[in-house]
């Protein structure tokens, strides 16, 4: 996981592929998700309550938690602040 | 059996209704956690009991409106079975007082434990739940929370309280397989209408349709059911067991 971590464009393919497993998104492609759309409202359209679970996900996948509601909006904003905020815990973990 | 290897957590199921309920979860084949505040005694007794039959069982000194005590306790019960199927929100307290003479230690003791012990446990228990997308969260409440009764505003405001919690916490997570529900048992024959003497026994029998108190193996199996495969389509509902005393 570090080098996937350590690689920002590797690491934004494999948080697409996350978020299309963990919310079942059966009629989207990695290729249909741009790295700085927004993933809930008006972009992918989820909701909070898929919020729950890649948070739930993420945390698992990456060991990191996320525990202020304040931090995981701005870090799920896209899949661009998803990579910039795991980054980000990796570097205060090592 | 019917809940073979689930894992269930009850807390404050060393006494009372919720030593029934652990007892009848782990006949029918689960294993059993329960928690306990402060009665050693009772906890001792109950986890003899528990490992006579349960094929898996724990008992766990833990007071549920510390975040701290309820975060131990679910990561340990995670660390040894890797898993919460059911949890069973029983631990609750009464300080009845009229409101006048009702403190506010006494309001805060029966709402962190009753109201904020729910929100704990069932809190620390979401995101394993949520991850294995499936679980049942099920939280006792009382007659009082409906019809509300003088002397425990506290109390009635808790598990009023509670209702709500579950209604919401069910429009949150039941996408994900995991039902939450509330149980309302009503007039229970426990250690304490034991101790009521004719005249109270009396006024409260008056008060019940079916003419007698319920039995703790009767508010079991209500709550066998909540957290069953057959009950996976009911969520943010309350079921009560009471005689028809609401």
């Amino acid at each position: 996981m570090k080098e996937i971590v350590s690689d920002g464009t590797q690491l934004c393919e494999y948080l697409k592929g996350m978020v299309i497993d963990t919310l079942k998104l059966e009629d989207i492609t990695k290729k249909e998700i741009e790295n700085d759309a927004p993933l809930f409202g008006d972009g992918l359209g989820l909701d909070s309550i898929d919020a729950l679970e890649l948070v739930v996900a993420i945390e698992k996948a990456f060991d990191v938690v996320i525990e202020d509601e304040n931090v995981g909006k701005t870090a799920f904003a896209s899949i661009e602040t998803l990579a910039t905020f795991i980054q980000e815990m990796y570097k205060d973990k090592s | 059996m019917k809940f073979n290897k689930k894992r269930i957590l009850i807390t404050g199921g060393t006494r009372g209704l919720g030593k029934a309920m652990a007892l009848a979860f782990a006949h029918a084949g689960a294993w059993v956690a329960v928690s306990y505040a402060t009665d050693e005694e009772s906890a001792r007794k109950t986890g003899e009991e528990l490992q006579d039959i349960a094929h898996s069982s724990l008992v766990i000194r833990a007071d549920v409106s510390s975040q701290t005590a309820v975060t131990d306790m679910i990561d340990g019960i995670i660390k040894k079975w890797q898993q919460i199927d059911v949890l069973v929100n029983n631990a609750g307290i009464i300080r009845d007082k009229l409101l006048m003479f009702l403190d506010e230690n006494d309001w805060n003791r029966v709402i962190d434990t009753n109201l904020k012990g729910t929100y704990l446990c069932s809190r620390a228990v979401m995101k394993p739940m949520i991850a294995r997308r499936a679980g049942r969260i099920i939280n006792v409440t009382s007659p009082s929370a409906i019809t509300g009764r003088a002397g425990q505003t506290n109390y009635a405001a808790s598990k009023g309280g509670i209702i709500s919690f579950t209604k919401s916490l069910s429009r949150e997570i039941s996408r994900f397989g995991i039902t939450v529900n509330a149980l309302c048992p009503g007039v229970i024959t426990t250690a304490m209408t034991e101790s009521l003497d004719t005249e109270q026994r009396k006024g409260l029998l008056q008060m019940i349709p079916m003419g007698r108190f319920g039995t703790p193996e009767e508010v079991a199996a209500a709550v066998l059911f909540i957290a069953s495969d057959e009950a996976a389509y009911m969520t943010g509902q309350t079921l009560t067991v009471d005689g028809g005393l609401t």
